[in-house]
């Protein structure tokens, strides 16, 4: 698990931007699929055929980002977010594309911290001419603010993109087990969540799942004056009661919680009021999916840098196999 | 003259009576079939029994107004927009109200009478109304239903080198496009849909994708342009007179890198020249289509059109020509085979 993390988490994959990653999630689960694609909007889609009801397992590939979307004559590029990022952060840290190049983030002058928007960032690739930089960075490259990965702790890992990735590696795990017990799943690594969800509603429209699992971050609030939140790392993973796009079911919920006490596994609950995931996205596809989520609790979420703990990444792949394998 | 008809003609959204009429008068005998869906989106087809990929091209015949909401003891008439309208754009501007046309002029406090402190700040919807000359509340309502919604009363007129003005380019501009390249004839299914109620959350299309099942859409929009004093260049969004602008990413929608490359190849080939729309605000029809069912693949082509929303809009007539032939080559190049999905 720890290794697929760390690997997948290097892999720059803004949304819309989820290719290169794709292909490595889908050769990790090809294997055990009797059926492997990546749709229109980019979501890659493994399933397998078998025994019971069709139960989905979604976690999102895609993180938030940058995309360029002016050079000017000097060769400065201008920036644009893509998801939900925090402009007065990004001074000063370094902007990876998608093809390669890095650049440094600046500001201009005689703007003060609070007052930082997109408008008034640049990217400063060391290119000399407006034309040096339209070469390397075409109008519309889309790239990451870098952030590296460390091993902190004994269990805990730190850096970018931790959200999703570690739901990735729980979905592809939990899709080996389930596709090794004979059981009929798939597994969607959903595009285009952090603009909004726009993968995953047309993954589900195309697999009209029986039962979908959404595997994603959840934020913590064990850190010193944190805003309010009843989740703690290393408490283990997290049944997800609602967030900000869905509600889930009860049934689903009470079979999740049902799962995790015939294995003896402490969970936590998440209730999210303002998050966003792809379960609306889910449960409105077709004519309705049944939804439900495990979570893993992340520090600082929706930073340029999560904390996670691997002990929850562990437990959530037992709850998700448990709780398919008995739908 | 095609852009005069069609942006004068009245379609606030949820209320496209007008404008569908005259569009089905554009494009009947260029088409094999038109009618409406339930929403009242005008769907034409053409051809949609020749093999290839089922092409749907897309432009809201909508635009912003304004519904009646209130009248008031004098006669004044309340109020509130219908789409995204600036307020500060609002004041002394003529308007017709409903489907009689009537006249009104947007009212507010006259300068003489303001306070220092309210000349100092924009004038805020509450405090505007429509004035249509009516003695007292019954007069108002006997003229002018409560729901009755208002558009710009500007007419169309070429100005300037090789510009136009008129309300509503944004979208009568695309429609217009849409309605020239109706008229030609291509060896591949088409679906030219003229959507409602792209103004108020691009509700038409949700319907009008989820209907025809395209294999390849394409959004045609009137979109933001300010290059004017003042403005960086990251902060234009498009220019004026460089030709229809390619999205990369706008509030609703990523653009889909294949079909992008495949748009910017069919351009250069055909010695169109083009732009990006370099701003994230604002969307168009293709938000909506691309996440229809399993997903559509597409794009949109916008021309940029200066003080969008707002009472008198400029468009260079270059490009919107550049933007016929390029929807024109696009269709040509995907009927060649040239896109492969």
């Amino acid at each position: 698990m720890k290794e697929r993390i760390l690997e997948w988490a290097g892999y720059v994959a803004p949304s819309g931007s989820e290719g290169g990653l794709q292909e490595a999630l889908l050769g990790a689960v090809r294997e055990a699929a009797d059926e492997v694609r990546v749709d229109v909007l980019g979501n890659g889609i493994a399933t397998k055929r078998g025994e019971g009801p069709h139960v989905v397992l979604v976690a999102h590939a895609d993180e938030p980002g940058v995309m360029a979307i002016h050079v000017d004559e000097r060769g400065f590029l201008r920036l644009i977010s893509i998801g939900d990022v925090p402009a007065h952060e990004l001074v000063g840290r370094q902007v990876r594309f998608t093809n390669g190049v890095t650049g440094i983030i600046g500001v201009e002058g005689k703007v003060k911290r609070e007052d930082i928007g997109f408008e008034h960032l640049y990217a400063d690739i060391g290119a000399e001419s407006e034309e040096e930089a339209r070469s390397r960075v075409p109008l519309g490259t889309a790239g990451v603010v870098w952030e590296p990965l460390s091993e902190i702790g004994t269990h805990r890992l730190a850096g970018r993109a931790l959200d999703n990735r570690a739901g990735c590696a729980v979905a592809a795990e939990a899709f080996l087990q389930l596709a090794a017990l004979g059981r009929r799943v798939s597994v969607v690594f959903s595009a285009q969540q952090a603009v909004g969800a726009r993968g995953a509603g047309t993954a589900a429209f195309q697999l009209n799942p029986d039962l979908a699992i959404v595997i994603d971050a959840a934020p913590a609030g064990d850190m010193p004056e944190a805003p309010r939140m009843a989740l703690s790392l290393g408490k283990g993973p997290c049944v997800k009661i609602m967030d900000g796009t869905a509600v889930v079911p009860l049934d689903v919920k009470d079979h999740l919680v049902e799962s995790a006490r015939r294995l003896g596994l402490a969970i936590q609950y998440e209730v999210w009021p303002r998050g966003l995931s792809d379960a609306g996205a889910v449960q409105l596809s077709q004519g309705g999916v049944k939804v439900g989520g495990v979570s893993y609790p992340a520090r600082r979420l929706g930073g340029l840098a999560q904390v996670i703990d691997l002990r929850d990444v562990a437990g959530a792949v037992r709850l998700v196999v448990e709780a398919a394998r008995s739908w | 003259m095609l852009l005069k008809r069609l942006t004068e003609a009245m379609g606030p959204s949820g209320f496209e009576d007008e404008i569908r009429g005259v569009l089905r008068a554009e494009v009947e005998g260029h088409v094999d079939r038109v009618y409406t869906d339930v929403l009242g989106t005008l769907i034409c087809e053409k051809g949609i029994d020749r093999p290839g990929p089922r092409v749907m091209l897309d432009a809201h015949m909508d635009e912003v107004g304004l519904m009646i909401v209130h009248a008031e003891d004098n006669g004044l008439l309340r109020f509130r927009p219908l789409g995204g309208v600036d307020p500060r754009v609002l004041v002394s501007k003529p308007v017709r109200i409903g489907p009689e046309k009537r006249f009104g002029v947007i009212g507010a406090k006259p300068i003489h009478l303001q306070k220092p402190e309210e000349r100092r700040k924009p004038l805020p919807l509450e405090s505007l109304y429509i004035d249509i000359g009516a003695r007292d509340k019954d007069d108002a309502l006997a003229a002018v239903r409560l729901g009755d919604v208002a558009v710009f009363a500007t007419r169309y007129e070429e100005i300037g080198e090789g510009c136009a003005k008129a309300k509503s380019f944004d979208d009568r501009a695309g429609c217009a496009v849409l309605t020239e390249v109706l008229r030609r004839d291509y060896e591949l299914p088409l679906y030219g849909v003229f959507t409602v109620q792209e103004e108020i959350g691009l509700r038409g299309a949700i319907a009008a994708a989820y209907r025809l099942q395209p294999d390849i859409a394409i959004a045609i929009e009137g979109t933001v342009c300010f290059d004017v004093v003042d403005a960086p260049g990251h902060g234009q969004g498009t220019v004026l007179g460089r030709g229809p602008a390619f999205t990369l990413q706008d509030g609703r929608t990523l653009a889909d890198r294949r079909f992008l490359e495949f748009m910017i190849h069919v351009a250069e080939k055909h010695g169109i020249p083009y732009q990006f729309r370099r701003v994230k605000g604002g969307s168009n029809d293709f938000g909506a289509i691309h996440r229809s069912r399993a997903g559509v693949t597409g794009g949109s082509i916008s021309i940029p059109v200066r003080y969008i929303h707002a009472p008198a809009q400029v468009m260079s007539l270059e490009d919107y020509r550049n933007t016929v032939r390029l929807v024109q080559a696009v269709l040509t190049e995907l009927q060649e085979g040239g896109f492969r999905g």
